[in-house]
């Protein structure tokens, strides 16, 4: 079984009213289902199917993601610095697992 | 002279798609299969359809959808997407949820990105998988209802879903 690894990059200090980059990855097959092994079984579907993002509780920015999504999910998104806080980052497999990061973020000014 | 034959009997875009095709045959040695693949899907009118089927609305095309991808990658199994919407992002003016899809994968809804007025900018990469060369589609559903739609062509040359 091969190490699920979730990986963030975001700030830890902004300016107020500023957009930020943030970038993230997770080590994962993204099987589909559709590809079959050596014997010619069907090979089972096994996604991270969403991805979210939570400022301060609230849900800032989301992802559906299905089988065309490339093998170790990438993503880079933008979010806008309002106050301080915490933010959380969340996969959630097939089969209910969920990976998980947090981060903390200071607005100056 | 086959294509030449094909100019005269059909229209202006399935023309140019057999021009395609072709092109692609002479890279791939495939170019019977392609070319009666080719007649039934990937026409405009087939991609709205596919996005009003998804949104419930007809899409409007436009250039405030920005959907870069390479014209050309070899590898098909993580093919680079970059995708914009032009918007303020305020509560009262912003992009919901844009949803990206490959109509000739076998599983054409690729993902459907959500933002918020937190997201201060409607922007995101990823990297995606294509079976085979074709337009690759982004829909935007905004805040007032409207759905604003653009295409990109990219050709890959291995199969990212086998």
């Amino acid at each position: 079984m091969v190490t699920v690894q979730p990986r963030v990059q975001a700030p830890s200090e902004v300016a107020k009213d500023e957009i930020f980059e943030v970038r993230t990855l997770i080590s994962h097959p993204m099987e589909t289902g559709l590809r079959r092994d050596e014997s010619k079984h069907v090979i089972p579907r096994h996604l991270i199917n969403k991805f979210t993002c939570r400022y301060n509780d609230a849900v800032a920015f989301s992802v559906e993601m299905h089988e065309s999504i490339a093998a170790n999910p990438y993503l880079s998104f933008y979010l806008r610095a309002t106050e301080s806080g915490r933010l959380q980052f969340f996969w959630e497999e097939d089969g209910g697992a969920v990976y998980s990061l947090a981060s903390s973020v200071t607005v100056r000014g | 002279m086959r294509i030449a034959i094909s100019t005269i009997v059909l229209g202006r875009r399935s023309v140019l798609r057999t021009l395609w095709w072709s092109g692609m045959g002479v890279a791939g040695g495939t170019v019977a299969p392609r070319l009666s693949l080719g007649e039934s899907v990937g026409a405009h009118e087939d991609d709205s359809e596919l996005i009003k089927k998804l949104t419930g609305r007809t899409p409007v095309a436009s250039p405030r959808v920005h959907l870069d991808m390479p014209p050309v990658f070899s590898n098909g199994y993580t093919v680079p997407l970059t995708l914009e919407v032009d918007s303020p992002m305020i509560q009262t003016d912003y992009v919901r949820l844009v949803h990206v899809l490959a109509p000739r994968n076998p599983i054409t809804l690729v993902g459907s990105f959500q933002f918020t007025p937190q997201s201060g900018r409607a922007r995101v990469s990823t990297r995606i998988r294509l079976a085979e060369p074709q337009n690759v589609l982004a829909a935007a559903e905004m805040s007032d209802g409207t759905v604003l739609m653009t295409k990109t062509w990219v050709k890959v040359d291995s199969n990212g879903c086998a």
